[in-house]
């Protein structure tokens, strides 16, 4: 019956690692297609529209790579705190944050060349997130408080904070007399550059890309990486080793806030050129689901983000072309999650494979 | 003017009602926390219940009293409400998936949905009035300078609001239920022990958590508003999760938390034609900011359930 124990040890890892995102979202498809025969649709015709508006020419791809940007970045941001046994749920408030800090840096007229400026906005993004999970960090790490309602409930301290900082009559950073809150037009020399003239896909994308291979690397052959994996694998064995689990704890929670952070930042700098309230339409949530998707492989987020980025690039052209409500992408996102903790075909997977050191959603044991 | 008598009336008469949902899903997810179960899928069950509460009500329409379709309307969110719950403790307490996941995926799934539903009902921008919670005037005490239009002359579900929590901390502390709920929450191994099963426990626990949710929703939505608007729960699900930390999964304290809050929020819409010098938003963060502290142990303490987000195996410790 188990075929795949036949195939090469490469091929083999790969298929167990693929088979569980590619059955749910086949499942999430199915079901989908079905609420679409219900609303006396045609899912084939509502699913190719999506197709076409996702990946049928330069322009879509384009789109879907912007969309793709911050869900990488918020999904890396939530795959290295599952690596270390630890749950933020904040990705969202700490890339407010990351937004703001770097809008900040980049209205500044520093009169600095972009190669100087664009490195310290960005900078000044990841230090916004990582302060914006510091006192969670705090409260896990040396307080014994579940950084789950903490950082939870500071999502919406952060939305609103941004809404009052660009509020256009009280805000400190707000237009003054502009009709909508949003701060003042970043400069020039802190823009991401484009990466295809004519769309909006910018530069964002790559750091994106960057970081999960730095990630990779990080986890899988520095001490750091290893001591944050045995943490979330094993917090038991890790104490007897005699390291400092509060220390590790606190690192990577502010690596998490900080990439969450970077998200905003790329938003602001890359896309929008100036703070909005509300701007994200939930990224840090959908964070959570691109990196559960991934197994909280930093490499495996690029795939999962580029697939959550291309069902939602794909959803106006769906409802363009057959009147689907863009709704339906939510639906299928849902379900996608829903499918993959469900958990029969991931038992089946575990016990063929050795388990992942990390925080697993369907088994208790290693939960914080 | 802030304390004018006739601001105090209309501020305390719409801090009640603004309350009054988030008592009701906050009375129903203490139950769930203390059971066990964390719930942050509470917002997208208040979202389906406000939304199956509305779609009932419009197409039940004129046919019958409108008190009588309200309630109606009210039941069908419950049982909404606590559809919703049965995949949430399906997923969490029998297959033992992560229960923050499970929540987020809820409320992912309860927006896509109800945003889908809600064009296919109504169309593009179609809001439609439905019958709502009739207007209850409670003689004589209605007729009390201020205290009497707050309290006693409300819709039908603030005063079911009213019973909830006294009902609730009754149930909780001074029964044998109660006391098992609190039971396989703090240590559900007593529970087994006692030859009672944890799961019947945490699935009653989380149904009624998601029943309460729907009321919730349908008294948001049938309550003042009377339609529906899309992701019209607008994160009220996470502020009952910072007033059952700061009531310290007390139903009776959580309650006064949501009082606060109601408060907070009813004044914070009116803050802008004040010119406090208090920028409004902060009053938005209240609930937020109250909820850190209260865990964080600034205020007072607060021991969650033991157990909490932990599901039981029988075997391992």
């Amino acid at each position: 019956m188990d075929f795949a124990a036949t195939l090469p040890r490469l091929v083999r890892r790969v298929f167990y690692r693929l088979v569980v995102p590619v059955v749910s979202i086949a499942a999430a498809l199915s079901v989908s297609g079905l609420l679409i025969v219900v609303a006396s649709g045609n899912p084939l015709e509502a699913y190719g529209a999506m197709l076409q508006g996702a990946a049928g020419s330069i322009g879509s791809l384009a789109t879907t790579g912007v969309r793709t940007t911050p869900i990488l970045l918020t999904g890396l941001a939530v795959a290295i705190s599952f690596r270390a046994g630890v749950f933020n749920v904040g990705a969202e408030g700490q890339l407010y944050l990351g937004a703001a800090f770097a809008t900040v840096v980049a209205v500044a007229p520093l009169g600095l060349p972009g190669f100087i400026h664009v490195p310290l906005a960005l900078l000044a993004g990841f230090v916004g997130g990582a302060l914006w999970v510091a006192i969670p960090a705090y409260l896990r790490a040396y307080r014994g408080v579940s950084e789950v309602v903490t950082t939870l409930m500071l999502n919406f301290v952060g939305i609103y904070l941004i809404s009052y900082l660009i509020d256009p009559i009280t805000g400190p950073i707000g237009e003054r007399n502009a009709s909508y809150a949003q701060s003042a037009l970043i400069q020039e020399a802190a823009r991401l550059p484009v990466l295809i003239s004519g769309t909006s896909l910018h530069a964002g994308l790559l750091m994106g890309i960057g970081l999960a291979v730095a990630l990779q690397i990080l986890l899988r052959y520095t001490g750091l990486g290893f001591r944050l994996r045995m943490l979330g694998g094993n917090p038991t064995a890790a104490r007897f080793t005699g390291m400092n689990s509060s220390r590790q704890i606190v690192i990577a929670m502010l690596i998490s806030g900080g990439i969450a952070g970077l998200a905003g930042a790329g938003e602001v700098m890359g896309l929008r050129m100036r703070l909005y309230d509300h701007f994200s339409p939930g990224y840090g949530y959908d964070g959570i689901a691109v990196a559960l998707l991934a197994n909280s492989s930093p490499l495996g987020v690029i795939i999962s983000a580029s697939f959550f980025g291309a069902l939602r690039a794909g959803a106006n052209a769906m409802q363009q072309a057959t009147g689907i409500e863009t709704s339906l992408v939510l639906i299928i996102q849902a379900l996608t999650i829903l499918f993959v903790i469900f958990g029969p075909l991931r038992g089946w997977v575990a016990t063929r494979t050795t388990r992942r050191a990390g925080l697993t959603p369907g088994g208790s044991e290693s939960a914080p | 003017m802030p304390l004018d008598p006739a601001f105090v009336t209309d501020w305390g008469s719409a801090s009640i009602r603004l309350a009054t949902p988030l008592l009701l899903a906050t009375v129903g997810g203490v139950f769930a926390e203390r059971s066990g179960v964390f719930n942050i899928g509470i917002e997208g069950m208040m979202l389906v219940g406000a939304f199956t509460a509305v779609a009932t009500s419009y197409y039940l329409g004129a046919s019958a009293d409108p008190a009588v379709v309200s309630l109606l309307a009210a039941l069908a969110a419950m049982l909404a409400g606590g559809g919703i719950a049965f995949i949430h403790a399906f997923l969490t307490v029998t297959r033992r998936v992560d229960q923050i996941i499970t929540g987020a995926a809820i409320n992912i799934l309860a927006l896509g949905l109800t945003n889908t539903l809600f064009r296919a009902i109504w169309g593009e921008t179609g809001r439609e009035r439905v019958a709502g919670f009739p207007e209850v005037r409670v003689p004589i005490l209605a007729d009390i300078p201020i205290v009497g239009p707050i309290f006693f002359q409300q819709s039908l579900i603030v005063f079911v609001a009213y019973l909830v929590p006294i009902v609730a901390a009754f149930v909780l502390f001074r029964t044998t239920w109660g006391l098992t709920i609190r039971a396989s929450g703090d240590f559900p191994l007593a529970v087994d022990t006692a030859g009672l099963s944890v799961t019947r426990v945490r699935y009653a626990a989380v149904l009624f958590g998601g029943t309460m949710a729907g009321l919730a929703g349908a008294a948001l939505a049938l309550g003042a508003i009377r339609y529906f608007t899309p992701g019209m729960t607008a994160g009220r699900g996470f502020i009952v999760l910072g007033a059952i930390v700061v009531g310290r999964w007390h139903p009776m304290i959580a309650a006064g938390a949501c009082l606060l809050f109601g408060a907070a929020d009813a004044f914070q819409l009116r803050a802008q034609a004040l010119n406090l010098g208090i920028p409004y938003q902060f009053f938005i963060m209240l609930p937020y900011v109250l909820a850190v502290a209260a865990v964080a142990g600034a205020i007072g303490r607060a021991n969650p359930p033991q157990q909490l987000g932990r599901p039981y195996r029988r075997e391992a410790g």
